[in-house]
């Protein structure tokens, strides 16, 4: 470590700088206790827009925002992003030379083992087509660096991300939070840049990129929920318009780049990759490559029918090896020194380099020379036989390491538990290139470092970010880069039509897990009520059997473990099913899971909404007591727990009803819901109506008909229209016939028959297959209560529908197995011939 | 010597493939000691899209992408070419091997396309085992083509060419334990262990003659694709051709495709496909001799 201490960014010589002062006055005036509550705000704030995952098992990623900006004034952003615009424009210069010419190779300014043994280097980038002259598109677009700054007051390149240049997505969501949690600082301080224009010149400068002749189709490709930038990348698909979509979703057809929607292919012009440039084109991969991909997409763009931004092998830049040769390349590149100086490196293949650092071990950091995303390990933090290890390895692959200098980082004011501190801070830059120039975010992700990331010179991913505010010399700060371009004026369209086929499906699931949800939930409930009845009657008896079979047929129960128990055994099954583990936080698991991929497509209300009450839920279901041991509360708080289920579900049902636009996703939503129902209604009833003996002495259907109407929620409809005098057919006529009642079977038929019918008339894929069949489905389920009212033994007519209602829940089974060929069907995963091998962990970013 | 070549490549698919897309390295390289007279493709079905290009190491390639259903696909691809490797330089006076290593470290002009490979690749890495099995052949010192011809007779000898007991992914390792493989895992061995040694040794993707030339004996990795290896003699003898199946120097029964770091770059035909279920392949070659 440096003896020096580090730079304050806030005082010096014992005064708070100029372009602090306003910040610090509003921040000691709201005094620490308002800034602690303030804080928590913005944590939640955070957590509420960052929730992930909502299910025990499963971390959520955790981004905190400190409530004190990181502070730059203009002449220290200017100055920074006029280094990093000639780095941005060096680095370009560098990956044009190595996926072309090779020129820099053929000298011997670069040596072939910082290019060659890059696992990043992207053969496939220099692939050639005959007669077609490469498309001129620049190797980087958006471009982003790490910076800290020494005591010296120089910032100082720490690392240098051109592959996805992540993390812009991270700086105006917290912005956009602090400006929420502490209004105050913006009113004091007029100056902050704002960081929407950014993202305006952003999207601008991508749609520019579409190949002549082609509308500016944008799509962000995503690895998808699973990737830790999940959240970056919905913000981003957000900001910039894009449509956000997994390589599922595309297929080359003919060299043109397409994503599948209801109505068809429609064509993508400019695709922002965030996917690793070796995963593109399955096609192109090296054997054992992490899969995925779209086979084509390469050709597609090689030919210029599609930009990919960054273009593929762009994050051969992040190299560190290459950051120790860029002081030398700058002038041969570009004719000037470089301005913006990194952290001293050596690239340890050279003799002297080695011999340097051997020298004096404990004053460097190695850091492998090829993967940018390798953490640095500092050596005097190593043990004895860790030291030994690493020179080891350093002797037997001297081209793999680089070592680097420590810097120390400069300290700027954070909030601790006692009122601001100084903590050590990093800055994360991003660059855009509109296409006349590289322009600079003016803003950032700061990071606030703890010791330990501070002396292993590395970054967290977690953790404390801040937001950074540049303050403009002139509140009016001007507005550079080339004009909006002037877009085509857009066709009305009201038809779900452009709507991706995944996110059509995954809207008609988010619907049938939430219907199937609430069935288990209420099934509970009405269960657990009837067991906690003290001393049964036979008729309970008789209704507890019944829904016994109803728990199996819902599949929240084993037939062993519930056919002839006693009460106890069937409590303890019930807790079972609803506590973590079982059956009903699976579906619920279900529901989140879908909602988060989802989530581009939700209104951040929505999502809000849903959020907050999937993990209330979650909490809900694992206070429940233990399955073997319920106490002396017995089945209530199972209850309690089923109604604020059903008050959930009843929440999600009216937030569509009431924020979703009709058509679209809600369409798909609604049909998820009803065909769910309508299979359950059917199923539910062949098994209340299955009562042993009942063919020979109907009365004993009482029993399974009183549970029809409770588990419709028909009861106090039927109360009023017939009192209280139990017959099979009133009964079933109010929960198969009556397309009135939406719990009934021929509610949901009827609906999902005109969701169907309105598909096809709004010009998505024609076919009144479906909407036919739904709606024969409909008069079959009339047909069964005009029988049994018709028959002269209603009783024993009732008693033999068991058949035939289990037969329609087949058939609307089929209904949805239509749906989903027609609608939903994606490409299957493509499979590769010839070639094979282990999958590899990827090193690096390409 | 002037060669008709016929390579034929047959998928036959358990249900239709709706999309498909085919890289192939099926058209011989020029160089300046092999012309390529005249070439064809023949795919059916006929794709619907066709590109020509050259990939990262100057080979000639070829892409094909078939967007209607089909239950089989064939590829064939016929080529006159008139071949003659050049003769290596007397093996006593090439350099010595640590020589020839340290000039591809170095890169530069004279060493720079070399020394890409030297460095392991994902088929061919710089295994220690594999480097151990060489070094035996290499002596200090000692001159670098004397070395590889031993370790190319050696392999030749040591190993038993047996069709069917290795995969395109058999690792190299497996290969030196069972010491049986064909001509593609004799080549990965031998560019392995001269890796590890930090010698440049490409993997060469071609044919070897059907029948054999008069008073010839009938060579191993025929009616196939055949593969050998490219050693680098430094800067100044550049290239030579072994080929360790045969244990032989390549000169006038061979025929180049192209060359990469191992089987993965050059790999004749590979391609991706949507749908299909199982799959059965069928491959047939010949290379005639034309006078």
């Amino acid at each position: 470590m440096t003896a020096e201490p580090p730079l304050d960014e806030m005082v010096s010589g014992g005064q708070i700088r100029p372009h602090w002062r306003r910040v610090f006055g509003t921040v000691s005036d709201l005094g620490a206790e308002t800034l602690a509550e303030r804080g928590r705000h913005l944590d939640r704030l955070l957590t509420e827009e960052g929730l992930t995952s909502l299910l025990p098992g499963e971390s959520p990623v955790r981004l905190r925002c400190d409530p004190i900006p990181l502070l730059l004034n203009a002449a220290e952003f200017a100055e920074l992003e006029a280094g990093l615009a000639q780095r941005a424009e060096l680095l370009e210069r560098v990956l044009a030379d190595i996926h072309g010419p090779q020129e820099l190779l053929a000298s011997g300014a670069l040596p072939p083992a910082i290019v060659h043994a890059n696992p990043a280097f992207l053969r496939s980038a220099r692939m050639r087509l005959d007669g077609v002259e490469a498309p001129p598109q620049r190797p980087l677009h958006v471009y982003a660096a790490d910076l800290l700054r020494g005591p010296d007051g120089a910032w100082r390149v720490l690392a240098d991300r051109t592959a996805d240049a992540a993390g812009a997505g991270y700086a105006i969501e917290n912005r956009r939070a602090l400006a929420r949690a502490l209004p105050e600082l913006f009113r004091a301080e007029r100056q902050v840049m704002r960081l929407e224009p950014f993202f305006e010149a952003w999207q601008d400068s991508l749609e520019r990129l579409a190949p002549a002749g082609a509308a500016p189709t944008l799509a962000l490709l995503t690895p998808g929920p699973a990737d830790k930038l999940w959240f970056e990348h919905v913000v981003l698909a957000r900001e910039l318009s894009c449509a956000l979509v997994q390589d599922g979703d595309l297929t080359v057809r003919d060299g043109i780049l397409h994503v599948k929607t209801l109505n068809g292919l429609r064509r993508v012009a400019v695709l922002l990759r965030r996917q690793d440039g070796r995963t593109l084109d399955p096609l192109e991969q090296d054997p054992g490559s992490a899969g995925g991909g779209v086979p084509g997409l390469l050709d597609a763009a090689r030919t210029g029918a599609l930009c990919i931004v960054n273009a593929p092998g762009a994050g051969f830049a992040e190299a560190p090896a290459l950051a120790a040769f860029l002081p030398a390349l700058a002038p041969r590149l570009l004719g000037e020194a470089l301005r913006l100086p990194g952290a001293e490196a050596l690239w340890l293949a050279e003799e002297a380099a080695r011999a340097r650092v051997l020298a004096d071990p404990g004053a460097w950091r190695l850091r492998s020379a090829q993967d940018g995303r390798a953490r640095p390990v500092p050596i005097a933090n190593l043990s004895a036989a860790g030291r030994a290890r690493l020179l080891g390895l350093l002797a037997a692959t001297p081209a793999g390491w680089i070592a680097c200098a420590p810097v120390q980082p400069s300290v700027a004011p954070c909030l601790g538990p006692g009122g601001l501190v100084p903590q050590p801070v990093a800055l994360r830059m991003f660059l855009l290139h509109d296409g006349t120039g590289w322009r600079a975010m003016p803003g950032g992700l700061g990071r606030a470092l703890t010791e330990a990331d501070a002396a292993a010179g590395r970054l967290p991913l977690h953790g404390l970010a801040k937001d950074v505010w540049v303050l403009a010399e002139d509140a009016y700060a001007e507005i550079r880069g080339p004009a909006r371009a002037a877009a085509a004026p857009l066709p009305i369209r009201r038809a779900a039509g452009e709507l991706p086929s995944r996110v059509a499906d995954d809207f008609f699931w988010l619907g049938r897990y939430l219907e199937r949800a609430e069935a288990a939930a209420r099934l509970l409930r009405v269960t657990a009520e009837r067991l906690d009845r003290p001393a049964p009657t036979p008729r309970e008896q008789a209704e507890i059997r019944s829904l016994s079979e109803c728990l199996i047929v819902a599949g929240l129960a084993m037939p062993e473990a519930v056919r002839g128990v006693g009460a106890g055994v069937l409590a303890s099954e019930l807790l079972v099913a609803a506590r973590p583990g079982g059956a009903l936080p699976g579906l619920l698991r279900q529901v989140s899971r879908i909602a988060e991929r989802l989530r581009d497509r939700l209104t951040e209300e929505v999502h809000a909404i849903v959020g907050r009450g999937l993990a209330a839920l979650v909490g809900t279901l694992e206070d429940l007591p233990p399955a073997h041991d319920p106490g002396r509360r017995g089945l209530e708080p199972l209850q309690d727990a089923m109604a604020v289920v059903l008050g959930f579900s009843a929440t999600v049902a009216g937030l569509a009803a009431e924020n979703m636009v009709r058509g679209g996703g809600r369409l798909f939503l609604d049909l998820g819901r009803r065909v769910e129902r309508a299979q359950a209604v059917a199923a539910e009833i062949a098994c209340l109506l299955d009562q042993p003996g009942a063919t020979a002495q109907p009365a004993r259907l009482e029993p399974g008909l009183r549970l029809a109407l409770v588990l419709r929620d028909s009861v106090i409809t039927y109360r009023s229209r017939y009192l209280s005098l139990l017959q099979p057919a009133p009964v079933l006529d109010l929960v198969l016939a009556d397309e009135g009642n939406p719990r009934g079977l021929a509610f949901q038929l009827a609906a999902a028959r005109d969701l169907l019918a309105g598909l096809g008339r709004e010009g998505a894929s024609e076919d009144p297959g479906l909407a036919a069949s739904a709606g024969g489905l409909l008069d079959a389920a009339r047909a069964l209560p005009a029988e049994v009212a018709a028959a002269p033994d209603p009783g024993l007519a009732a008693a033999q529908l068991p058949p035939r209602l289990r037969g329609l829940a087949t058939e609307v089974a089929g209904l949805s197995d239509g749906i989903t060929r027609l609608y939903f069907a994606l490409l299957p995963a493509p499979r590769s011939l010839g070639l094979e091998g282990e999958a590899r962990r990827l090193r690096g970013a390409a | 010597m002037r060669f008709l070549v016929r390579h034929s490549t047959r998928y036959a698919y358990g249900s239709p493939v709706e999309l498909a897309a085919h890289l192939l390295h099926l058209r011989p390289r020029p160089t300046p000691w092999q012309r390529v007279i005249s070439e064809g493709l023949v795919a059916e079905p006929a794709p619907a899209r066709r590109r020509d290009g050259l990939d990262h190491f100057g080979n000639p390639v070829t892409w094909l992408f078939l967007d209607t259903p089909h239950p089989a696909f064939e590829v064939t691809g016929e080529a006159v070419v008139e071949v003659r490797f050049p003769d290596p330089p007397p093996a006593a006076a090439t350099p010595p091997w640590e020589w020839v290593a340290r000039a591809a470290a170095q890169g530069g002009p004279d060493g720079f396309e070399a020394a890409e490979f030297a460095l392991g690749s994902p088929m061919a890495p710089a295994h220690p085992a594999a480097g151990a099995y060489a070094r035996e052949s290499f002596a200090p010192a000692r001159p670098v083509l004397e070395a590889l011809l031993d370790l190319n007779a050696r392999i030749g000898r040591d190993f038993a060419f047996r069709p069917g007991v290795t995969t395109v992914s058999t690792p190299v390792e497996r290969v030196l334990a069972t010491r049986e493989g064909v001509c593609q895992d004799f080549t990965h061995l031998m560019v392995a262990g001269l890796r590890a040694l930090g010698l440049p040794a490409r993997y060469t993707s071609g044919y070897i003659r059907t029948r054999p030339a008069p008073g010839q004996q009938q060579r191993r990795g025929a009616d196939q694709s055949h593969a050998w290896a490219g050693c680098w003699l430094g800067p100044m003898h550049g290239w030579v051709d072994l080929d360790p199946t045969n244990a032989m120097v390549v000169a006038e029964e061979h025929v180049l495709l192209g060359w990469g770091r191992d089987f993965g770059d050059v790999s004749p035909l590979r391609g991706v496909i949507l749908g299909g279920g199982a799959h059965a392949l069928s491959v047939s070659v010949d290379l005639q001799a034309l006078r």
